[in-house]
């Protein structure tokens, strides 16, 4: 027999576990996204975070020291998105994808000597007597140390953002940076501080494929979750709690599509992996619906929009 | 004292944008020369197989067209959607929705006594057309990024792809392989001889003559035009702007299908799955680098077809791919970063203040 | 500050030393010019992957390297992430373009390109992985891994407990579908009453699916994983479990240390040096190249530390009868899921049934898409 109630637990773990490196990538991109900047080329830092923290670890044989090492590189690429978006006023929509281009590049051409290779990872940690309980221990409390990071930085990113005076400043050059710089908000200053905190979490992403979930290097392994990432971003209204619930959406409707292969079912595969963008946009048009009716919703107004200073005079 | 300042320049002449354009290509190709030089290859002989395979040989002449044949319809199709600041970046499922549609015409319609290529446009078009229609109605009504809609479309339009290409019109002489049967031959595009250049470049051609005409010769492409640049001036002016963000993404989303169409009926001969290499997404750079200009769009396209087609003779040369994509890159941030630096004046000033108290430094 | 500047500069020196070799050995081809033997031809390689999938394409690029080896002067080229649409036409004739006197494409989607360069080109031998079309320059070659991993299979069956063993399946093609039933058959030649679950991916390169897959699988109860993507993740998330893992392609031991069984792994340079040799000495003919384990082109890794020897014996004595002819995998009686007859007793299945083959057979849980 089939044991229902633990493959329902091993779904959630499977949605948690597929769904961190998006939820990482879609935090750091949030807060940018607050910050009136979007980086679409997220996918290609994640590559170049997941190649860096595997070579660190390869060659430090520290997964830690490589997490840090995968995070810093990343933080590099937000931080070259920042001075073509930022300081240079260039299109983000375009720079963005050159960035994708330029990190799908730089992985695979320094990646090609990890191939095949093995590095120390980052093994599970079962959280004491939690971890015991049946069904829920196995489903929520036998992840690895970034699963339970990345569920952490949620509250923590919503504490920022709405309680600290540096994430009010976000809100503010990202809904009206004139506003902002009148009031002695230094607009350049804090977008860029969000463009390399994108990055340093795109990076931590890609380690997260690289050391924790897959733990091995290979070209183009972030398959596309860097664009889930922005989805998932958009699909949160800019809200951190709503990026989780929306990140592991994805998680547990592609473990789903598997799970239900494996008890027989006999829906097309394609057709069953299109549920999480169909869920998505229906979700989406749910949340519209009611952000119309209850005006809830936080898109940064100035999304996508650079900022110039001397506009003004 | 002085003090180097930059000022932001205001309007800017055709003249300056082409000078800009040209400037950051040379920019670009010295980047790419310094990257390739640092990375121990023969930039000079890469540079030669670059642009002379595509551009010195008839065969790779007409191989470059074919390349950007699909290339100028997506990019028009992103650049009409991005001049009213409608960020569709969905061409590659609208293409995709074309070109499924077109396969159904060209396989699966009885035989209406007239040449099937015709048909399977009208159809691409329809269904991209429908395709980008949903979130520029969602985008209009409920205020949902399309952006996302559009996103999301892409990997559900690729989806119903492969399904269709592994299920229901597997072909019954592919030996279960994953692809549909060949069309028949009315369902193809004539070629030019011994190559395989197709009308398809006439349709695109005639496409951005015609999107030019729309959007500067009429009325309604001057709501666009107006709506794209201030929303707010737009409605004050009593335009219809939704209902003009509607339409500019059906035009967008029937570019996208045509070239899908264009695609299957000029080129493949049958349904493939996963058969685009992202052309919906390098039109968006297309459309960029054309300045959202329709007439812009079939050049810039061609000088993509040289990059892409150029790209995989640096590989027959023996530079991986890899080392491609990162070259593809940085010309492409080259470009990016003259674009924007010729955006700004830099003027020396003379500065009152003390140099020591501002911290600048001087010269 | 200091610290993330110092990690950055440190592994900028990891990686450069890492990979500082890459460069500079595509400088020193045709070094041997002054080699007596020297081959003066090219050959071309177009894969749809990229080399470092660590599967599918990069088996081929080793035997890419191995022709280099083996036939010193002569040039190889390749061109890798090919789309299977408009582009294959045009680096194939690129290639031919190039002097390539011999074209390999690797992948099945490659057909009508391959014929049409061919065409075009036809002083240019093109051979063409995994098809059936072919023409008077164009031959199709592909290896009998069903016989490896029908091998695998019965190892699988000898060593599963739960009488469930997981298949984590690429796409619904009739190469995997073949490889599926001939694992399944293998398998319940051990164990006639076990069961083999499919999951496909629909994608041949996806580390994160891949690995979700072979968990969902782990999750229904299977106790022995068989991979047939390109990567090794499931065979990591089976050791993980401490769950028997096979694999595909290439030698992924390293990823399971204690708990690997074996892989149905290729060595393309064999077949690839045969080609080139019968090119260069003019006796090339247009024909389907499809060489079975006797070989050498498709064999089975060395044994995990885990197997134990009766399986291993088991597996080299219907080895060994394979080898010699006196059994094939698709031998009748062979009973499609539902419980028909798809070959009769008494007969071995012809190359065409096994080009084509779109059905599972008795044993295989999973579905071929309609």
């Amino acid at each position: 027999m089939i044991d229902l109630m633990g493959m329902g637990a091993g779904l959630v773990a499977a949605g948690m576990q597929g769904g961190t490196a998006v939820l990482l990538a879609a935090l750091g991109e949030l807060v940018l996204e607050r910050s009136g900047v979007l980086n679409l080329g997220i996918e290609g830092i994640m590559l170049v975070g997941a190649l860096t923290g595997f070579a660190a670890s390869h060659a430090t044989g520290n997964p830690a020291l490589a997490l840090g090492a995968a995070a810093c590189a990343g933080m590099l690429m937000g931080l070259l998105h920042g001075v073509f978006t930022v300081m240079l006023g260039a299109s983000q929509v375009v720079a963005g994808l050159a960035l994708m281009i330029l990190g799908t590049g730089i992985s695979g051409f320094f990646g090609q000597c990890f191939i095949g290779q093995t590095a120390p990872g980052i093994a599970p940690v079962a959280v004491p007597l939690l971890a015991d309980i049946p069904l829920v221990g196995p489903a929520l409390f036998r992840h690895d140390p970034l699963v339970y990071a990345a569920v952490l930085l949620v509250p923590v990113i919503r504490y920022f953002l709405m309680r600290t005076t540096w994430g009010l400043a976000v809100r503010a050059v990202g809904e009206n940076p004139e506003a902002a710089d009148v009031q002695g908000v230094p607009v350049i200053r804090v977008r860029m501080l969000a463009t390399a905190f994108a990055g340093f979490m795109a990076g931590l992403a890609g380690a997260h494929l690289s050391l924790a979930y897959n733990r091995m290097w290979i070209e183009r392994m972030v398959a596309g979750r860097g664009w889930i990432a922005l989805a998932v971003v958009i699909f949160s209204l800019w809200r951190p709690g709503r990026a989780l619930i929306g990140a592991y959406l994805f998680g547990v409707v592609g473990a789903a599509s598997f799970r239900m292969q494996a008890l027989g079912s006999r829906v097309s595969a394609p057709l069953l992996q299109t549920l999480p963008y169909v869920t998505t946009i229906v979700a989406l048009v749910l949340i519209a619906w009611r952000a119309r009716l209850h005006r809830d919703a936080d898109t940064p107004a100035a999304l996508t929009i650079p900022f110039r200073r001397e506009e003004r005079s | 004292m002085r003090r180097l300042i930059f000022h932001r320049r205001h309007g800017r002449s055709a003249l300056h944008d082409s000078l800009t354009i040209a400037g950051s290509i040379g920019v670009a190709l010295l980047a790419g020369y310094l990257f390739l030089e640092a990375s121990g290859i023969d930039a000079a002989g890469a540079y030669r197989a670059l642009l002379v395979d595509p551009l010195g040989t008839s065969y790779g002449f007409f191989e470059t067209l074919v390349k950007a044949i699909p290339l100028i319809l997506t990019g028009l199709a992103v650049a009409v959607a991005f001049r009213m600041r409608l960020w569709n970046i969905g061409a590659e499922g609208q293409l995709y929705a074309g070109a499924l549609a077109a396969t159904y015409v060209a396989l699966f319609t009885p035989d209406f006594g007239l040449p099937r290529a015709p048909l399977m446009l009208v159809a691409a078009c329809a269904a991209g057309a429908v395709w980008a229609a949903v979130p520029g109605v969602l985008r209009a009504t409920l205020g949902v990024s399309e952006i996302l809609v559009t996103l999301m479309g892409n990997y559900v339009a690729i989806l119903v792809a492969d399904h269709l290409c592994y299920g229901p019109w597997k072909g019954k002489t592919t030996f279960g392989f994953p692809m549909s049967d060949r069309f028949p031959d009315d369902a193809a595009l004539p070629a030019f001889a011994g190559t395989r250049l197709h009308v398809g470049l006439f349709v695109g051609v005639l496409c951005s003559l015609a999107l030019w005409a729309l959007l500067w010769r009429t009325k309604w492409g001057f709501q666009v035009r107006v709506a794209g640049s201030n929303v707010r001036a737009a409605e004050y002016a009593g335009y219809r702007v939704k209902r003009d963000a509607v339409v500019v993404m059906i035009l967008s989303g029937t570019l996208a299908g045509m070239a899908g169409g264009v695609e299957l009926s000029g080129v493949l001969h049958r349904l493939q799955p996963r058969f685009s290499p992202g052309y919906g997404y390098t039109a968006i750079l297309v459309a960029w680098l054309a300045r959202l200009h329709p007439l812009a769009v079939p050049l810039v396209a061609f000088l993509f077809g040289v990059l892409l087609t150029g790209g995989e003779q640096l590989q027959v040369m023996g530079i991986s791919s890899s080392l491609v994509d990162v070259l593809q890159g940085l010309i492409l941030l080259s470009v990016l970063a003259a674009d924007a630096a010729a955006n700004w004046r830099m003027a020396w000033v003379v500065h009152q203040g003390s140099a020591l108290s501002e911290g600048v430094v001087h010269d | 500050m200091l610290l993330t500047r110092m990690t950055v500069v440190l592994l900028s020196v990891v990686l450069l030393s890492a990979c500082g070799d890459q460069a500079s050995h595509k400088e020193d081809k045709g070094d041997e010019a002054g080699n007596p033997t020297k081959v003066d031809r090219k050959v071309g390689f177009i894969y749809v992957g990229p080399i470092g999938d660590a599967g599918w394409t990069f088996a081929h690029d080793q035997g890419r390297k191995a022709l280099e080896s083996r036939f010193p002067g002569l040039q190889t080229m390749c061109v890798e992430n090919v789309k299977e649409g408009a582009d294959a036409e045009r680096v194939l004739s690129k290639l031919a373009q190039e002097g390539c006197t011999l074209v390999f494409a690797t992948s099945f989607g490659y057909m009508d390109a391959v014929l049409a360069a061919a065409e075009r080109f036809p002083a240019t031998v093109f051979m063409h992985a995994t098809g059936f079309k072919r023409a008077a320059n164009v031959g199709t070659y592909f290896g009998r891994a069903y016989q490896t991993i029908c091998l695998a299979g019965l190892a699988g069956g000898a060593l599963t407990t739960s009488g469930k063993i997981g298949y984590v399946a690429p796409v619904p093609i009739p190469e995997v579908i073949r490889h599926v039933n001939a694992f399944t058959l293998g398998a319940r030649e051990a164990n006639p009453s076990c069961t083999v679950h499919v999951v496909w991916t629909n994608a041949w390169y996806d580390p994160a699916a891949e690995k979700d897959a072979a968990r969902s699988l782990m999750d229904a109860g299977c106790d022995v994983i068989m991979s047939e993507g390109d990567s090794p993740a499931p065979i990591q998330a089976a050791e993980e479990r401490g769950i028997f893992a096979i694999g595909y392609n290439s030698d992924s031991r390293a990823f399971a240390p204690t708990k690997y069984v074996t892989a149905a792994i290729w060595d393309w340079g064999v077949l690839y040096s045969r080609i080139v040799e019968e090119v260069l000495a003019g006796v090339w003919k247009s024909e389907d190249y499809w060489w079975g384990m006797e070989t050498g082109l498709t064999t089975l890794a060395d044994w995990g530390p885990a197997v134990p020897e009766d399986v291993r014996q088991l597996v080299a004595s219907r080895q060994q009868d394979i080898v010699d002819g006196r059994f094939d995998v698709f031998d009748g009686p062979v009973f499609r899921q539902d419980g028909t007859r798809a070959i009769p007793a008494d007969t071995r299945a012809t190359d065409v049934e096994l080009l084509g083959m779109t059905y599972f057979v008795q044993g295989v849980v999973g579905t071929v898409p309609k």
